[in-house]
């Protein structure tokens, strides 16, 4: 095969970011991201870090919707929420011994059974329509979380959700509850979802999710049923937040319904603006960024968020694709 | 020859207006048709009830004898009727290539593969090459749709439609703004499409319609009220009347 690539395939292929030197890139930083815990030994940081990359993941999966699809979802933390539930009130009432997998399984089970009905109504609409609609179902799910004190535990949320012990057959890693430990369960599991979510978004259904980003109606008039597949980009956002919701509870052995609430959506959406939409990467400097900040500007002042909506007003104005869209950083400078 | 498209007693109100009053038509295969008549005539209204774009407010629309009345666009298209915007509906972001490789993945399948890069599909990207080479857009392949020229992207637009393989092709205006080099070679692309399959075309350029069509529709206050030879139709009072007889 090789001896049949011409130059011009050789092109296409560098112009898509596939040459050995960004192979390389991509290994050495999946290097320094598992090397993390031997240089950040402070257990709260290492946690930090921890959280970005359960929001980075939440972060990236809304960007499927808003950078990918351009749908926008005000209220995506709400999907977060229900897996990061479903595995809390498990892991009290029924199994404090299950095994992460069936706690992921279960978490975007759950996501994805609630998620399908709302989208189903949602994907009728579009654009300024379809994002009021993500707010009024948002708002439903998270009142009925909130008001089911016998369930949920209202206003105080799930506390002292057991640890899990994680290990592979007889060999035992140990428990969540250790920071070193629950940082290699995520970022295997962020990173595996990355990688899938890459995959795809570069496959021929990613490419008509960004067809009906690019223009809904012609979409249609080539003969796609945009319906269906603005569901199936829903239900692959929603998921994914799924899969942040059960790690997310997995972290913080808590889960409180302030995580479900309208000042979570609006962090997350501006993680992803703030990283740049239409990139998977660009969320997770987001997440990073709006985590780091939040932490050092709340040990000054407790109103950080004037600076953050500071800080997204800049951006707005200057830099509206985030920090992906820095020329500089950018992999898909040949789509400019 | 076999009807290709058959339009009864068609209907279409905006409230108290109406557009399209009681049309009917019936569109022989492999011809070329142009439907000329004033602005406000009803021309644009017609493409977007045959498509799907808006519905009838009464009347029947049959393809191939099958009833299509009211269906949704993306049926429709699968049916083989695609069709040209009067202003360019592409994907402005995307490269030339892109804009028409995911309509002709539309057509070919594939589009609910998710792990399998979108290169691996070959006959798409095959016949994507070959659609570029046809509309001569070949060197532009990496080009940002939206960075093209105007002319190029109405270019374009015809090759989105071309990528799904219709047996009939609606055309609103092709040429509109075009310069006249372009426009000349657009309705020479046109004139050798309608060797393939079938052409309805919308167009104000009269040297274009005149020179290029098997037949003419001309639409006047949302009704046909000549239909003909373009030799037949130059020499109507009717038609001289309601349209041409303004211009000259």
């Amino acid at each position: 095969m090789n001896n049949m690539a011409t130059p011009k395939m050789e092109k296409n292929i560098a112009a898509r970011g596939y040459t050995p030197w960004s192979l390389l890139g991509v290994l050495v930083l999946i290097g320094i991201l598992f090397a993390i815990p031997f240089f950040v030994t402070n257990r709260f940081y290492l946690s930090l870090v921890t959280e970005i990359l359960v929001y980075g993941l939440l972060a990236m999966s809304l960007d499927v919707l808003l950078g990918y699809t351009g749908l926008l979802s005000f209220m995506h933390a709400v999907y977060m929420g229900i897996g990061a539930y479903t595995t809390g009130l498990f892991l009290i009432f029924i199994d404090p011994t299950a095994s992460i997998w069936v706690l992921m399984l279960l978490g975007v089970f759950a996501t994805a059974v609630i998620a399908l009905p709302i989208g189903w109504v949602q994907v009728r609409t579009g654009g300024f329509a379809f994002a009021l609609l993500t707010i009024a179902f948002g708002m439903m799910l998270y009142t009925v979380v909130w008001k089911a004190r016998n369930i949920t535990g209202g206003d105080d949320g799930l506390i002292g959700i057991p640890g899990l012990n994680i290990g592979l057959g007889s060999w035992v890693l140990g428990t969540t509850k250790d920071p070193t430990v629950i940082y290699f369960v995520i970022l295997t599991i962020v990173l595996a979802c990355f990688f899938l979510t890459w995959r795809i978004m570069r496959s021929p259904f990613g490419a008509v999710l960004e067809s009906i980003r690019e223009n809904e109606e012609r979409t249609s008039f080539i003969g796609i049923n945009v319906r269906r597949y603005k569901l199936m980009g829903w239900m692959l956002a929603c998921s994914l937040a799924g899969v942040s919701g059960v790690l997310f509870t997995l972290l913080k052995c808590s889960v409180s319904p302030s995580m479900m609430d309208s000042g979570a959506g609006g962090s997350v959406l501006m993680m992803t603006l703030l990283g740049g939409m239409g990139t998977l990467w660009g969320p997770f400097v987001g997440a990073g960024i709006f985590i780091f900040a939040q932490d050092y500007i709340s040990t000054m002042t407790e109103h950080w968020m004037i600076f953050l909506g500071f800080i997204l007003i800049l951006l707005v104005l200057f830099m509206p694709k985030g920090i992906a869209g820095l020329n500089a950083f950018s992999f898909r400078k040949s789509k400019r | 020859m076999a009807a290709i498209l058959e339009i009864r007693n068609l209907h279409r109100h905006f409230g108290g207006i109406a557009a399209i009053n009681g049309l009917s038509l019936t569109l022989s295969e492999n011809v070329l048709q142009s439907v000329i008549g004033p602005n406000g005539a009803g021309k644009t209204t017609l493409f977007n009830v045959i498509t799907g774009r808006l519905h009838a407010s009464s009347g029947q629309v049959f393809y191939k004898g099958q009833e299509i009345t009211n269906k949704p666009p993306n049926e429709i298209v699968r049916l083989g009727i695609s069709r040209t915007f009067q202003k360019s509906s592409i994907f402005p972001g995307h490269t030339v290539f892109e804009n028409l490789r995911i309509a002709r993945q539309a057509k070919l399948g594939g589009s609910r593969r998710i792990f399998s890069s979108k290169d691996r599909l070959k006959q798409v990207n095959e016949d994507t090459r070959l659609i570029l080479e046809r509309l001569r857009l070949a060197d532009q392949a990496k080009t940002i749709a939206s960075t093209l020229s105007h002319g190029d992207q109405r270019v374009m637009e015809i090759g989105i439609a071309l990528a799904g393989s219709p047996r009939l092709l609606l055309l609103d205006e092709p040429t509109a703004g075009m310069s006249p080099r372009e426009t000349e070679r657009t309705a020479e692309l046109i004139r050798n499409l309608a060797k393939e399959l079938t052409v309805v075309l919308v167009e104000h350029d009269m040297e274009v319609v005149m020179s290029i069509s098997d037949r003419i529709s001309v639409m006047h206050q949302g009704l046909l009220i000549a239909e003909g030879p373009p030799a037949e139709i130059q020499s109507n009072e009717l038609v001289r009347e309601a349209y041409l007889g303004k211009e000259a």
